[in-house]
């Protein structure tokens, strides 16, 4: 955004790098100290995201705030069985969130598929239609290990940069269009 | 009202109708001749007090499940040689009586009574269909899309007989034992 509309910034201005880079820890500090997660449930791992949210484990001293509404929400928490007939419903809501937008797929369902992978229901891991950021492993897993995801997405926040188009390479993958 | 005497009672109008040999808990469980006499009975079990319908649901008495269609590989273990026997084989419980039947079955309560009956109904697998309780019960109507749904049990009379839960582009059956997976847009 900031390249398009100054041009000349990192070329023309004596000094340009400096002051993008520094531009970039400022936004990429902002972004990552606050993710609001999208309150997003669909099996037993909701559970344990829940437990993270509340008082014991304390999600809130992370940034992390629970949003209702996907247009206020940075990062996807897939918790649970992806049905092959909630996976359009995903679909939606990942496209209703604003960029840049984040994927932890948490559990052993939602990353292959799980103890259901010879269903004749259940989709066979997330990243078969959204780009996924983050993978817990577990069944379900702690919410420490919720925890942990997060901060291993912090991490990777921090290294986005201005220069690179503000993507990470998941998100450059982009979703998958399921009509095609 | 114990069993006894509910048995006695429907036995005084349908005398064709026994009792059936695995009785479910302590629950009165009877069998049906055939599916014709299916509305005559409902109707008189809701006549005498049993005016709720609780369950309607079938069972696939098809042998074990036959694994091919489905997603799975035959032979998982890699440490097994080439060509070793599959690890995964339909597991059959020995001395079941598996036939070709679909076992129906419809439970109904009595809550002045606080009495249950189960009614149950073979009938041959292919192409099954039974008149609809929808008239007489309206807790019928989910049910019976559900149990056709997943069995393919087809309920004559019903107003709207369609797909509940599997979605859309599901083809087929998914309970029925002789259902082979299909793949669809999501199975890569």
């Amino acid at each position: 955004m900031i390249l398009e509309k100054l041009p000349g910034l990192t070329k023309g201005l004596p000094g340009g790098e400096l002051l993008l880079t520094t531009s970039d820890y400022f936004i990429d500090l902002g972004r990552k100290q606050s993710l609001w997660p999208m309150t997003f449930g669909l099996a037993c791992c909701a559970i344990e995201m829940m437990a993270s949210y509340a008082s014991r484990l304390d999600f809130d001293r992370m940034g992390v705030i629970p949003r209702a509404s996907p247009r206020q929400a940075d990062v996807m928490i897939v918790a649970g069985t992806v049905c092959k007939k909630m996976a359009e419903p995903i679909l939606e809501i990942y496209h209703q969130m604003p960029e840049p937008r984040f994927v932890i797929s948490m559990g052993s369902c939602a990353n292959c598929g799980g103890p259901y992978y010879d269903s004749y229901s259940v989709l066979k891991g997330v990243d078969r239609i959204v780009p996924v950021d983050v993978y817990i492993a577990g069944c379900p897993p702690r919410p420490e290990a919720l925890q942990y995801a997060v901060v291993k997405l912090q991490e990777k926040i921090a290294k986005m940069s201005l220069k690179k188009g503000l993507a990470t390479s998941q998100q450059e993958k982009g979703s998958r269009d399921i009509n095609a | 009202m114990t069993n006894d005497e509910i048995f006695a009672k429907i036995q005084e109008k349908f005398p064709k109708i026994e009792k059936a040999a695995v009785q479910v808990k302590n629950y009165l469980t009877v069998r049906l001749a055939s599916k014709d006499d299916l509305m005559a009975f409902a109707q008189c079990l809701k006549d005498s007090s049993f005016d709720m319908l609780e369950t309607v649901t079938a069972t696939d008495l098809l042998g074990p499940v036959d694994m091919k269609g489905y997603i799975r590989q035959q032979n998982f273990n890699p440490l097994l040689p080439e060509g070793a026997t599959p690890q995964i084989e339909a597991a059959a419980t020995p001395g079941y009586p598996y036939r070709p039947v679909m076992d129906l079955l419809w439970v109904f309560f009595s809550i002045k009574e606080r009495a249950r009956v189960f009614v149950r109904l073979e009938v041959p697998r292919e192409n099954v269909s039974v008149p609809s309780l929808t008239p007489l019960f309206k807790s019928a109507d989910w049910q019976e899309r559900e149990t056709f749904d997943l069995l393919g049990v087809r309920y004559e009379g019903h107003p709207n007989l369609v797909k509940i839960l599997t979605p859309d582009f599901t083809q087929g059956h998914p309970l029925r034992k002789d259902y082979a997976h299909i793949k669809d847009r999501f199975d890569e």
